[in-house]
């Protein structure tokens, strides 16, 4: 038996930039948990602090960056505090791997392929050069990418295949826990499914855990079990995928979900979320929706809403909304309104 | 095609078997080993045809040539072969005072709206540059109505901003701007919202498609991105490798994609529903270089559809290896010296073909097709391509291998595939 809960335990995490006009909230009382096994979303917009998060989980965040507040637990433990060395012997590639959103500088220039996976792997694990050369092989062929080009410089591949060496990179030493932070967006769709089509196997085989950070919520729904949809710092709203597609609870999460095109009904209207997020100072002493929320009230001005939990068809379902328990309604009928206008309205 | 009929009215813009072939240029290295130049074949013989308020989109991956194709057609890359036509005005003839014109009637929307403004310019600026430059009057009022159009409301606020001082959608919104106040006859918009977050693209594309027609202009629309196509067209090319390889109303291409690689991309869009259980694609691999790509269809080395000789019997996927295989070998790609050098040295007994057979075969072959791929792979290992070239085509070749026509399926529809094509000739 485990003496923790779950594989990643994010507890309260505020993490914050320090900047000349104060320090600015990236993340704000984060809170979430991933299992073995389990694939987890993190959804936002840009500016939601998603990436911010990621960042922190592996002590990977900018100079003026720092963590607040909060605990970041892995396999029960505490890691925030880890030492580079610490991260570097413990946890980076073999139990957590990490593909940055943008791959282009994360490959040694000087080295080849190869030669960076045999380093990794010969620091990380027990296997010869001659199984870590067959890995790096067999996950270009996942990729994509011809085996015989192991032997490549970085510079030889053009973007998209740096992007899938990195992820090849990421992968190949079968870590337990991958954070990807939108690791197919640059990628064409049959690519991105090809490469999801592996990741669910090695889920299947070795029970990977997922950490995908991205803007693309269909990418989610379809593969993820469990979901957090950040908007401005805050979670505006957890649990399964299956309950936040079908009882969103927070407004956020519904026109979110709305903007979304479904390529089987092609016809729909696309929901518009008007405004932007906005930038916190300091202390996060209202809900960070508010001003872009056509259901606020003042309450919501006043206050910032804890998460809390919601529905009764999933534990995890939870949501920081004053008025998660009618929002959805609101929305519903407003919807109902629109969809039969007046007979004089305007165009 | 090709003959301009003077006397009707012409389309607006006819693209009538347009290619655009890049020499690579040689490096030192390639004149030492005195090797030819290679053609890049970004764009192969495209035709379409634009009518006044069309909205079309051109759909495919990155490196399929939709770029290229509308480089070309703005005038920034030159003509090797086809034409454009601008109502039934060939550009390989234009003149200086046609250019001009062409470049005020045909106005572009760029990817990237924080690169294609210029940062030292207000909004009110960059909105009057293209009215100076083709000298038309009232221009205070026209940027103040445009602002509006684009809905940046009141113009008042946003006049004197800076790029700086914009949000991606805004800036979005003043580059369309600049691109309909000259009211343009065509708008080509390369990836107008794919830098933009998922909650400004339907608004951004929304805007467009409305104003386009309020503009009565027409639209080329380029995109990666099936899934939002139907807001903003009706009719779709999906391009593979500086083809065309099917076009049709937007709704059909959907619902019912023809060509085995549209299915691809229809069925690789992710389904925002965690309950819909769309399987994982078939395809593996990725799209070739667009070098020197000979005859036949393009996308026969990754295409699950492939079609085998009535002669063998031979599992589908199998054959799909075969192909693929065949595909490399004659475009020399089967890094063999590589291949040969990572047999490690302690794999006694591994030879040469076993370790080609390792790398690129995964499914189990019998009798006289595992014969002749073995003898092949002797082949190779021993040095004789040709032969081994030879020996598999005589068994594999494919009539995929001819380059399929792009015939018309059914009306408006067009489709460039073998497996609709020997339909149609059975059928007739």
């Amino acid at each position: 038996m485990n003496n923790y809960d779950s594989l990643l335990e994010v507890k309260d995490l505020t993490i914050r930039y320090q900047t000349d006009r104060g320090d600015i909230t990236a993340v704000s009382d984060a809170s979430f948990q991933i299992n073995e096994g389990e694939f987890f979303g993190l959804a936002g917009e840009s500016g939601s602090g998603k990436s911010t998060t990621a960042k922190g989980i592996i002590g990977g965040l900018d100079q003026n960056g720092f963590i607040h507040d909060g605990s970041v637990r892995f396999r029960g433990k505490e890691i925030q505090d880890f030492t580079e060395a610490q991260l570097n012997d413990e946890l980076r590639w073999k139990e957590i791997s990490w593909i940055p959103q943008s791959s282009m500088n994360s490959l040694d220039p000087l080295q080849k392929v190869s030669e960076q996976a045999v380093e990794i792997g010969q620091v990380h694990t027990d296997f010869s050069e001659k199984e870590l050369r067959q890995k790096i092989k067999e996950m270009f062929d996942v990729v994509g990418l011809s085996q015989s080009r192991v032997d490549d410089y970085p510079h030889q591949f053009s973007g998209g295949m740096q992007q899938r060496a990195v992820i090849a990179l990421a992968l190949f030493l079968e870590p337990s826990l991958v954070i990807a932070d939108e690791p197919t967006t640059a990628l064409d769709v049959i690519m991105q499914d090809q490469i999801f089509k592996y990741l669910d196997r090695v889920k299947e085989e070795n029970s990977t855990s997922l950490l995908l950070i991205t803007h693309d919520i269909s990418v989610i729904f379809e593969s993820c079990e469990s979901v957090a949809i950040m908007h401005a710092s805050q979670i505006a709203e957890k649990g399964s995928t299956k309950a936040i597609h079908d009882n969103p609870r927070h407004p956020y999460t519904f026109l979110f979900k709305e903007a979304f095109p479904d390529i089987r009904e092609p016809d729909r209207d696309l929901e518009v979320i008007d405004g932007y997020p906005p930038e916190l100072i300091g202390e996060v002493s209202a809900c960070s929706f508010v001003d872009r929320c056509p259901w606020a009230v003042d309450e919501c001005h006043e206050d910032a809403p804890a998460l809390e939990h919601v529905g009764d068809a999933d534990a995890g379902h939870a949501a920081s909304c004053f008025r998660s328990d009618e929002a959805y309604e609101l929305y519903k009928d407003r919807e109902l309104a629109v969809q039969t206008p007046p007979p004089h309205g305007d165009h | 095609m090709g003959i301009i009929d003077m006397s009707t009215s012409q389309p607006l813009l006819h693209i009538d078997g347009l290619q655009k072939y890049f020499e690579e240029s040689s490096n030192v290295l390639d004149i030492f080993s005195r090797k030819e130049s290679t053609k890049i074949q970004a764009v192969d013989k495209i035709s379409l045809t634009v009518e006044k308020n069309d909205s079309v989109a051109i759909i495919g991956e990155s490196g399929c040539g939709k770029s290229t194709l509308l480089l070309t057609l703005i005038g920034l890359h030159e003509i090797t072969g086809g034409d454009v036509l601008y109502r039934g005005r060939p550009l390989s003839k234009f003149d200086r005072n046609d250019w001009k014109e062409y470049r005020s009637k045909v106005q572009v929307i760029f990817q990237d709206p924080f690169n294609s403004l210029d940062p030292k310019m207000t909004v009110e600026e960059s909105l009057k540059e293209p009215l100076e430059i083709h000298n038309i009057g009232d221009q205070r009022q026209k940027v103040r109505s445009i602002l509006k159009d684009v809905e940046l409301r009141p113009p008042e606020k946003y006049l004197k901003r800076k790029p700086a001082n914009l949000s991606g959608g805004e800036k979005q919104r003043v580059s369309i701007g600049r691109a309909l106040i000259l009211e343009p006859d065509i708008i080509l918009a390369d990836e107008p919202v794919s830098m933009l977050d998922v909650s400004t693209q339907a608004s951004v594309l929304k805007m467009l498609k409305r104003l386009v027609g309020e503009y009565d202009a027409s639209m080329i629309y380029i995109s990666h991105d099936l899934s939002t196509v139907s807001y903003i067209a009706e009719k779709v090319y999906v391009m593979y490798l500086g083809r065309f390889v099917e076009s049709a109303s937007t709704n059909q291409v959907l619902e019912n994609p023809k060509h085995p690689y549209t299915k691809a991309l229809v069925d690789a869009i992710p389904v925002p529903d965690p309950h819909y259980n769309r399987p994982r694609t078939v395809m593996s691999g990725a799209p070739r270089d667009p070098i020197d790509l000979g005859e036949g269809c393009r996308f026969r080395d990754r295409c699950p559809e492939v079609i085998a000789p009535d002669s063998i019997d031979i599992d589908q996927d199998a054959y799909r290896e075969v192909m693929a295989f065949r595909e490399r070998l004659e475009r020399d790609e089967l890094f063999v010296d590589r291949i040969r050098k990572s047999i490690e040295p302690d794999a006694e007994g591994q030879s040469l073909a076993d370790a080609i057979r390792d790398e690129y075969f995964t499914m189990p072959l019998s009798g006289n097709n595992a014969a002749t791929v073995d003898a092949a792979l002797n082949e190779i290992a021993a040095g004789e391509s040709e032969a081994a070239e030879r020996r598999l085509r005589e068994r594999f070749e494919s009539v995929c291998e001819i380059t399929p026509e792009y015939i018309e399926d059914k009306p408006g529809w067009h489709v460039a595939c073998h497996r609709y094509y020997n339909i149609d000739s059975q059928h007739e």
